[in-house]
């Protein structure tokens, strides 16, 4: 018995060691190739380039609906204005977003002032770019996984949030910082002054959004604008790199690979090349290419190419031009931009304020893309572009503003706003039979959405109007 | 093990010596003397065994019967008479060596006490099958198992799937567990990677030479792989290997050579040539738009159908040597052995090759002490060709220019514009090279007659170094290169698996009736896995290849550490020899999971019934068990996927900077185990002395609390959460029906014939998740497929575009086909908008059917398999279509007015011409009804994939002892055989066996432009010495 109790004794000393063992043995499971927190300048520099990417992926999905580009294929959804998903872009505004809102609460813990002021300011511009698009989306119980299934917050209202992280990010920006920010921020290298003015800039932009609603002062538009960008040097953008080349160039490259796009839009040439203005715009041969003969000719948005080749006939994006070299950049805003903005909210009430500002945001965008003095002061003196103070009407600003963004999604708040109403811009062919005769005027939610996140996701339809797009 | 029973026996049966002694000696037909033999006096327990000579003394009185029985043979009885001397020669039994089945651990056991369905396949069926693959091997062999070959590519991956898809993770591993003498082995397939084209990679098993295999048994049920834990939850394959023998040494040699050739090829039209809407163009991208060739040839000369799609194609060669040398004493045994295969495939360049060498021991120390090891050494790879890329660069190529006139004399591509799939072929490299070594140490003990202390200790290793080289431009004006910057990525696996296992064997016979075996024990598994690779782009020589001379540098790493722990126990009750309980439970501790949830249980029960052996039966009745059995599985998640991590994008770094990202998958901190109930039922019939076999299986298993990445609104801050969700249920029925049809002295003929039928069910996903997609594959303007699981349907479905059906319900699912299609107001079908379910790509049904025939020196075997009840999305027919290539696209100057009806459901009758351009009618028809509308249909090209086909016949002949006297072998066999020809299946194209997304994929619908299938001829010669 004796013999029986001591084996059961080391029996069971054995199996308690086992037990103890087990726990150490067994804790190996800390992930060996994502590390479970990253530092505060890997998260920024990041954002900084994935922002510059989701201008690049919305202007995709505007550009169309502006009618800068055409799908070589009839009927392309994308130009028709159909229902389409865009998961992609949805993911890749929340990814960053994300990154942000961790890079913030990062930051104000590390008393990283500047950091956190960037990351707001990068915030609001990837909110105010989703709100503008989407309208109401998710964002106050966002990011931090409360639920599976966040609600949808009203468009005004995140309106709200876009102003407050503005106002917060100058302030956070201007105030004390335990951290520079320096070669990790793409877009300004850690140039403060240079953040605090593009901070400025959206708030100009985001508030003469507002213009046709409650709550818009043409004032506060001025301030802003005072506070914004000084000259092109300004310019809120990312140079892209050899190792990771500009996403329009890609589109150009493919394009001339025979993977089909980036054609450009007949509304676009004919813009440019004389035949609805009485100008011949010197930027048109510096932004798009020309056919085999060497001329201009767009393709009609919705009818596709018809009987012409798949190369040599139409004008298209072509690789080595402003916006489309390997090492372009991704414009996030610009003082061309600002200036039309500022011509739009002067123009009631100061009309010579707006008549220049206008004339200096078609000289700021000329300038950008290296027009030559003489060109620029021909299509300047041309009475269809300075017809003077008088004559000068808010379609002009449009117009040229229209113009100067360039595949840039702010084009399409515009055209909303401006209800399309460009000279001889027409519904495209074969127009979304639900659209009833007329323009988009938001996007539908993504299948992503519509799937994980049903119950929350508002039934709209693609004539639903985002609330500063009054009727 | 066997020595094990021996002992017992020896112990056992007590020697008691009174009457005369009689001595003898035992031999198998071969005259070879046969150790171990056990002779019992019947109605005693009196008895002795033989020693390693075969000869044998026991004390026995005139009139005794004495019993001599050995596992593999007729038992015989002889009686006792006059004479002190009986010899005796025991012949093989077929049917006895299927009655012992190896499961769990390596124990073997009687077949008959096993409380669910087990089969087994001896060496013999392995190997006349002539794969190369382990697992194809398999293929129609086993009820309730699906072997599908992913592609035609020397050393492709197999895939193999018990009772059908058990787990909602588009990504988890389905395919069971590969266990070596007692060892889990690994079994991944490791593919190209997401930015490569597909390559037809090796799932690992296939290290192992089928030569050396003794027999394979596939443990299906949650009940028969309790033992093995979570990592057999979706069954077993347990490999036993070729063990040395006692006796005289013996020496085996084989040698093979093998044809392989395309088996199957679409229907192509060979009328019209390059060009676009009609009119020839020699530069024109579009290969088979153009004017009729014959029309051509009159103006150009040479011009010809060139019959590209045969002669692209090499003749596959493959030669299989293997040499082994068994033996040994009584005390210990050895077997040793080397091969070698090489084989070169018929897509030009491509090859794989297997040296393989074995080294396997037994000693047995003293009658209570033994061991046993052994060490499995492999180098196996090739150059593994774009096989995708080539396919898809076949359909662009011109069918008037010779694809094989592929290279200038200055080494640039000679070409009209397109690049030649041939070329590409030649120097788009991506060679693997695996160094694998298998071993395993096996101690036993036993103090006592009722215990025994088990040990084994397996480790499985292998480094898999992979070069990439897609060669750049050469600097030579005018050539047409590869790719504009050129390639290089060598990439370094290292995976190291070690697995230890102690177990106690306590058996206790009670009394006459009642005997049990109790076993204890404890199992830790690690695997680390360590993945590094270095990408160069831009050759700084063109020609010259290596990283450092290249002037972009990429790195990536990705390591992994997954651990298990294990306790466990086994009790085995004996009533009677025809009642037989077995009770097990099992413990796993994973490192995979959280630590508070990370120990999980789980019990099986199962009943073996022999009513022949309780019930007096008439005497037709040979054998009838009911068996039954309850069992639940536990299953962890794979490692490092729990909590928040933050991910560094592939794009980086950039200027120097790395960017960070929160990864926007989360692992549910509270994630638990999975846990997988089956039940199963089932009955073994065998009647008139196994002239007819019958065993029927009913089997139902439920996975709850499924381990799934739930794809969540990314409004969340993530895009997936790995957290318990679903719940998926199979059910089906399989049937064993077989016998020996005619067996007397010249002629036998045996049949089996396996029919297996799965029902899938996904009883639950996660409230607010509507569908997970699986999968899905390009299709022209449109037609791409989908293959998403829904709550209520099947795993598999294929969803797509099809034509607008005339009063289909619109909250239908599925496509209804018998519906007439809708026809525009311009004459042509009309594509509906939504996605439709046009099929599933798991079969409903598969089964095989095995002949083997003897006469006299002659053996024929015939294996037939099928599988039916499923879909694929042909991308073949789909890039035919829209290149102009298909046969059916002759109809393309024809006018047609299209069957259906219009809106109002009133007859078509308008006419259409179905061309490019300006038509007949003077209306432009644009790209023409093929480009327009055909292609961009999904329904036409998700296509019934159903076939029969003759997986392998072989024809061989022994030697008869006459001829053998006058050579100095011991056997010579010779043998004819043929593989994979397809016998029928309504697809139009390649072989409808392959997928493109590889054995590890769960995507099965998807044939892609893989790697053709091929059908194969041998001719093998087999020597022993």
């Amino acid at each position: 018995m004796i013999y029986k109790n001591k084996i059961r004794t080391v029996w069971m000393l054995g199996l308690v060691f086992l037990a103890i063992s087990c726990d150490s043995y067994l804790d190996v499971n800390e992930n060996p190739n994502n590390p479970e927190d990253a530092p505060i300048s890997g998260l920024m520099i990041n954002s900084t380039y994935e922002s510059a990417n989701n201008v690049y992926r919305v202007g995709d999905i505007t550009s169309n609906y502006v009618q800068y580009l055409a799908s070589p294929n009839p009927g392309s959804s994308s130009d028709t204005m159909e229902p389409v998903s865009n998961s992609n872009t949805w993911f890749n505004l929340y990814n960053v977003m994300t990154d942000l809102s961790v890079l913030i609460d990062k930051a104000e813990e590390e008393g990283a002032g500047h950091y956190q002021g960037a990351a707001q300011v990068l915030m609001a511009l990837n909110l105010g770019t989703g709100v503008d698009i989407f309208g109401d989306i998710p964002f106050s119980e966002s990011f931090n996984f409360e639920t599976v299934t966040p609600k949808y917050d009203p468009d005004v209202e995140l309106y709200g949030n876009v102003m407050t992280l503005l106002n917060e990010g100058i302030a956070n920006l201007q105030g004390e910082t335990t951290a520079e920010l320096g070669d990790d921020d793409f877009i300004y290298g850690g140039d403060i002054d240079k953040w605090i003015a593009f901070a400025n800039m959206l708030k100009a932009r985001y508030m003469i959004h507002l213009k046709d609603v409650q709550g818009y002062s043409a004032a506060e538009v001025l301030t802003a604008v005072e506070n914004g960008f000084q000259s092109n040097d300004n310019n809120a953008k990312v140079n892209f790199f050899e190792q990771s080349v500009n996403p329009w160039f890609n589109v150009a490259r493919d394009n001339a690979d025979l993977l089909l796009g980036g054609w450009i839009s007949e509304q676009l040439i004919q813009a440019l090349d004389g035949t609805s203005y009485d100008a011949v715009d010197p930027r048109l041969k510096l932004m798009v290419g020309t056919t085999d003969d060497g001329e201009f000719v767009g393709t009609e948005n919705g009818a596709g190419r018809g009987n012409a080749p798949e190369q040599g006939a139409r004008s298209t994006l072509i690789e080595d031009q402003y916006y489309t070299s390997q090492t372009a950049p991704i414009l996030i805003a610009t003082y061309s931009e600002q200036k039309f903005i500022e011509a739009e909210a002067a123009f009631a009430v100061d009309k010579a304020r707006s008549y220049q500002a206008y004339l200096d945001g078609i000289t700021a965008h000329m300038n950008m893309l290296e027009v030559p003095q003489d060109e620029i002061d021909a299509y300047l003196a041309n009475p269809q572009v300075g017809m003077g103070e008088a004559a000068f009407t808010i379609d002009a600003i449009f117009k040229e503003k229209w113009i100067a963004l360039f595949l840039h999604p702010e084009a399409w708040n515009d055209a909303r706003r401006y209800d399309y109403q460009y000279k001889d811009m027409t519904l495209p062919a074969n127009l979304n039979s639900g659209l009833n005769g007329e323009y988009i005027r938001r996007l539908p939610y993504p299948d992503s959405e519509t799937s994980r996140n049903g119950q929350n996701v508002p039934s709209v339809t693609l004539l639903d109007r985002i609330f500063w797009d009054a009727e | 093990m066997k020595s094990l029973t021996l002992i017992l026996f020896v112990l056992l049966y007590s020697y008691n010596s009174y009457g005369q002694t009689i001595t003898g000696n035992v031999t198998d037909a071969s005259d070879a003397p046969l150790p171990g033999v056990t002779i019992v006096i019947g109605g005693t327990t009196n008895g002795t065994t033989t020693d390693f000579d075969g000869n044998y003394s026991i004390v026995a009185n005139s009139g005794d019967v004495l019993q001599f029985s050995y596992i593999g043979m007729q038992s015989k009885e002889v009686t006792v008479g006059s004479s002190n001397l009986i010899n005796v020669i025991l012949q093989e039994d077929s049917e006895q060596l299927d009655e012992v089945i190896v499961t769990a651990f390596g124990i073997s056991q009687e077949k008959k006490s096993l409380g669910y369905a087990a089969q087994n396949i001896d060496a013999d069926a392995i190997t006349k099958t002539k794969q190369t693959n382990l697992v194809s091997a398999l293929q129609g062999q086993v009820a309730g198992v699906q072997i599908t070959n992913s592609g035609g590519a020397p050393g492709q991956s197999s895939r193999i799937i018990i009772r059908g898809i058990n787990s909602l993770d588009p990504s988890a591993d389905n395919q069971p567990l590969f266990v070596v003498d007692g060892v889990p082995i690994d079994n991944s397939t490791i593919e190209s990677g997401n930015n490569d084209t597909p390559r037809g990679l090796t799932n690992r098993a296939a290290d192992i030479n089928p030569a050396d295999v003794e027999s394979m048994s596939v443990l299906k049920g949650a009940a028969a792989t309790a033992l093995y834990g979570v990592r057999a939850a979706n069954g077993a394959v347990i490999i036993t290997t070729k063990r040395g023998k006692s006796g005289r040494v013996s020496i085996n040699l084989n040698t093979s050579v093998g044809f392989d050739e395309l088996n199957s090829l679409p229907k192509l039209q060979k009328e019209y040539g390059q060009g676009f809407s009609g009119e020839y163009d020699p530069e024109s991208f579009w290969p088979s738009w153009g004017a009729p060739i014959s029309e051509v040839a009159q103006t150009v000369p040479g011009h010809k159908y060139q019959d590209n799609w045969n002669r692209a194609f090499n003749t596959g060669l493959q030669t299989d040597n293997s040499l082994s040398v068994s033996g040994g004493g009584e005390n210990a045994t050895f077997y040793g052995s080397f091969g070698r295969l090489d084989q070169k495939g018929i897509i030009p360049f491509s090859d794989w090759a297997r040296t393989t060498a074995k080294l396997s021991g037994t000693v047995k120390v003293s009658e209570k002490f033994d061991f046993s090891g052994s060490i499995n050494y492999s180098n196996s790879g090739g150059n593994r060709v774009p096989h995708d890329r080539f396919m898809e660069r076949m359909m662009y190529w011109s069918e008037t220019t010779d694809v094989r006139d592929y290279i200038n004399a200055d080494g640039t591509m000679k070409t009209y514009g397109n690049t030649n799939p041939i070329y590409d072929a030649r120097f788009s490299t991506y060679e693997d090279d695996v160094n694998r070594m298998i071993g395993n140490l096996n101690f036993n003990y036993s103090p006592t007659d009722w215990l025994t202390l088990s040990y084994r200790l397996g480790t499985d290793y292998y480094s898999d170094s992979r070069t990439k080289i897609t060669p750049g431009p050469k600097g030579i004006v005018g050539e047409v290169p590869l790719s504009s910057t050129g390639t290089i990525e060598e990439t370094r696996i290292n995976s190291k698996d070690i697995t230890s296992n102690f177990y106690l064997t306590l058996k206790k016979q009670w009394n006459d009736d009642l005997n049990t075996t109790l076993r204890l024990g404890n199992d830790v598994f690690q695997r680390k896995f360590d993945r590094v690779s270095l990408r160069g782009e831009d050759f700084v020589i063109p020609d010259f290849y290596n990283v450092n001379v290249t002037r972009q540098g990429f790195l990536g790493q990705d390591k992994s550490i997954r651990r298990l722990v294990g306790f466990y126990g086994d009790l085995m009750v004996n009533y009677k020899e025809y009642l037989f309980l077995n009770v097990t439970g099992r413990n796993d501790i994973s490192s995979t999971l959280p630590k508070d949830n990370n120990s999980f249980f789980y019990p099986s029960v199962n009943l073996g019934y022999v009513f022949s052996e309780h019930l007096e039966l008439p005497s037709w009745f040979t054998f009838g068990k009911l068996r039954g059995s309850w069992a639940q599985v536990g299953k962890d998640t794979n490692p490092h996927v729990l909590g928040i991590t933050y991910v560094a994008p592939d794009v980086f770094p950039l200027d120097g900077q790395v960017g960070f990202s929160r990864n926007s998958s989360f692992g549910d901190p509270e994630l638990k185990p999975e846990l997988t109930t089956s039940i199963e039922f089932g009955t073994q019939l065998s009647f008139f002395e196994s002239r007819l076999d019958l065993d029927v299986t009913y089997y139902k298993s439920n996975a709850v609390d499924q381990i799934i990445p739930v794809p969540i609104s990314d409004g969340t801050g993530f895009s997936q959460y790995i957290t318990n969700a679903g719940e998926i249920q199979n059910s089906g029925i399989e049937v064993v029906l077989g016998g020996d049809i005619i067996k007397n002295e010249d002629f036998q003929w045996t049949a089996t014939a396996n029919v297996s039928m799965n029902n899938n069910e996904i009883k639950a996903i996660r409230e607010g998740i509507d569908e997970i997609v699986v999968g899905d594959q390009f299709g022209y303007a449109g037609s791409s497929v989908t293959m998403k699981l829904i709550r209520g349907e099947a795993f598999g479905n294929l969803y797509g575009t099809s034509y607008e059906r005339f009063g289909a319900d619109e909250n239908n699912i599925f496509l209804d086909s018998e519906l007439p299609i809708v026809i525009g107001d311009d004459g042509f079908p009309v594509t509906g908008g939504n996605q439709l379910i046009l099929g599933n790509a798991v079969p409903k049904w598969f089964g095989g059917l095995r002949n083997e025939l003897t006469y006299k020196n002659f053996e024929l075997s015939v294996l037939v398999d099928f599988r039916t009840g499923l879909e694929q999305y042909n991308q073949f027919d789909n890039f035919l279509s829209a290149f102009g290539k298909p046969e059916y696209s002759l109809a393309r100057n024809d006018f047609r007015v299209f069957e259906g009806v219009l809106a109002d459901g009133t007859p078509n009758t308008q006419e259409v011409w179905l061309g490019q351009g300006v038509g007949p009618d003077g209306r432009d028809y644009g790209a023409g009804y093929w480009r327009n509308a055909y292609r961009g249909v999904s329904e036409n090209f998700v296509q019934d994939a159903s076939f029969i086909k003759l997986r392998n016949i072989s024809l061989a002949y022994n030697l008869s002892d006459k001829m053998l006297d006058r050579i100095p072998f011991k056997s010579l066999r010779i043998s004819l055989a043929a593989n994979n020809i397809i016998l029928y299946s309504p697809w139009d194209g390649f072989d409808p066996e392959s997928f493109s997304a590889g054995a590890g994929g769960n995507a099965v619908g998807f044939t892609g432009l893989g790697f053709p299938g091929t059908q194969s001829y041998f001719l093998t010669f087999n020597f022993g010495l």
